[in-house]
């Protein structure tokens, strides 16, 4: 008698439970989690012997795209020259950019494979922008400190905008150039700069 | 082995060129202690150590388009609030805004191109030819001989920088991977168990660290990207480095062109990773070149242990402080 009061008790909490919890959208894991799952699919990818480069590629493309937001990480790039940009000209940075990115980062990640990982903290850079830390052990017994920054998107996802390696920023990187091209140029000239890289990768 | 004596012949040519000078002071380490690779790979002689002159300054501040034209200013402070963020620099870690004059930037630039053509030209067919004969758990334990070697220099700069427990970490290090450690081919004393990482302190970092700024950016010849704090840190680091004392200097030469050869070999890609990646190659490795350097300055004695093991969600520990 009294275990079936329990039950039903029990019972009711728990639907009490699902209900609250379907109201509020699902919690976001956490960043420390959202960018391990992710680094860990990007990791089968390259480990997948059966799979050919270009299908790699493809592959990888796709998991860029969830992992980071290219609108957050070109914007940390260009800082205030962002502005500088009219609505049209953004529009064509942010698919060009991308291109520059997956060139460049998909041929050194391929070359990756049996690299460890370990995924050590999150430290907190603002509200809403966490910075997760992890090493990338090579084969060559080389510890490489690796960073990602995310932050939490509309939807609640973490999404990483920048990453430090071996204590250097991408974005901030980016930005010296950004800005020392615009100084000089418009940003038409700096469209055309990297079309033709694009074009000049590709060939 | 003909092909070696060829290779060891090729390189000790182009030294001969660059006997002189401090450029023998600063090896990068193979084996583990290199730093930012772009650099490093570049000069392949020793990045490492020479640092750039860092000033800091919000880069917005510094940058010459705002500061010149003051109409523009208001206009995109005007376009500012439109945004929801700023993208400004508020978030951004000071180590990371860092800019750094650059009134030779001509000479620099020609200086960079040299450098990238003896790296592309010369040193990377040498080190990929060397890499195809020695397998790389040799060329890693040649790497970790000469990093052994620098222990003097780490030792020293840690003392400098009153960092007593990094001092005694290489003074452990030293001995543990001289005797066990096979004369340094091994590393044993930085394995999981020991626990005891290479403290990379330079004299570069130890004037940073008492408050000199980079002052501006130079690109020696052979050396790479520098400063002149940091030139005068690797003339420094040069005298604590007991290979530094090779008699005849041909013999010097050899050994400091062999160990660029080495170094390389084990970093073929990472130039042309940064190369690749940049809108600009000259803008890019100087601003990693400077944003390296001055997290190396801030995080000094950071690094006496690993970072904590993989906890998953794990705490959050102070920014850029150790476990």
């Amino acid at each position: 008698m009294k275990g079936k009061t329990t039950m039903k008790r029990l019972v009711i909490a728990l639907s009490l439970l699902l209900l609250v919890l379907g109201a509020v959208p699902v919690q976001a894991a956490t960043p420390l989690e959202t960018v391990r799952t992710e680094v860990n699919k990007v990791l089968e990818v390259l480990r997948n012997k059966s799979l050919k480069e270009e299908a790699k590629r493809e592959k990888l493309r796709v998991l860029y795209n969830v992992m980071f937001d290219q609108e957050e990480l070109s914007r940390w790039c260009l800082g205030r020259n962002w502005n500088k940009l009219s609505e049209a000209q953004r529009k064509e940075f942010l698919p060009l950019f991308q291109q520059v990115l997956e060139k460049t980062y998909g041929d050194r990640v391929l070359a990756y494979s049996d690299e460890k990982i370990h995924f050590d903290r999150e430290v907190p850079i603002a509200k809403n922008r966490v910075e997760v830390q992890t090493r990338v052990v090579t084969t060559k017994s080389k510890e490489v400190p690796f960073n990602y920054r995310v932050f939490l998107d509309k939807s609640g996802t973490w999404k990483v905008y920048d990453v430090v390696v071996e204590n250097v920023s991408l974005v901030m990187n980016y930005r010296s150039q950004f800005n020392e091209i615009l100084a000089k140029n418009d940003p038409e000239e700096l469209l055309s700069i990297l079309r033709k890289k694009v074009k000049g990768q590709k060939t | 082995m003909k092909f070696l004596s060829l290779v060891l012949a090729l390189c000790a040519s182009v030294l001969v060129g660059c006997a002189h000078g401090p450029q023998a002071l600063s090896a990068p380490m193979p084996g583990g202690e290199t730093p930012l690779p772009s650099t490093q790979a570049v000069a392949s002689y020793s990045l490492e150590q020479h640092p750039a002159s860092l000033q800091l300054a919000k880069d917005e501040a510094a940058s010459p388009a705002t500061a010149g034209k003051p109409e523009e200013k208001a206009e995109e402070k005007a376009e500012d609030d439109e945004s929801d963020f700023d993208y400004g620099m508020e978030d951004v870690p000071a180590a990371e805004q860092v800019t750094i004059a650059d009134p030779w930037e001509p000479f620099n630039r020609a200086m960079f191109t040299f450098n990238d053509r003896l790296y592309f030209w010369v040193l990377k067919p040498v080190a990929e030819g060397y890499s195809a004969v020695v397998p790389e758990p040799a060329r890693v334990s040649v790497g970790n001989f000469f990093s052994n070697l620098r222990a003097p220099i780490r030792f020293a700069n840690c003392l400098l920088q009153a960092q007593f427990i990094g001092a005694a970490t290489e003074l452990f290090r030293f001995m543990l991977n001289s005797t066990i450690g096979l004369a340094g081919l091994f590393d044993p004393a930085g394995g999981e168990e020991i626990n005891l990482v290479r403290q990379d302190e330079d004299f570069g970092q130890t004037l940073g660290s008492y408050g000199t700024g980079q002052g501006f950016y130079i690109v020696w010849p052979l050396l790479g990207p520098s400063s002149p704090r940091d030139t005068v840190g690797m003339v420094g680091d040069f005298f604590s480095y007991p290979l530094s004392y090779l008699d005849p200097w041909y013999v010097w030469s050899g050994v400091r062109g062999y160990q660029a050869i080495n170094d390389t070999s084990l970093q073929i890609g990472d130039y042309e990773a940064i190369k690749e990646a940049a809108i600009d190659p000259y803008l890019s490795v100087r601003n990693a070149y400077i944003q390296y350097r001055q997290k190396k300055v801030e995080e000094r004695g950071a690094t006496i242990r690993r970072p904590g093991p993989d906890i998953p969600g794990a705490g959050t520990p102070a920014r850029g402080i150790g476990p």
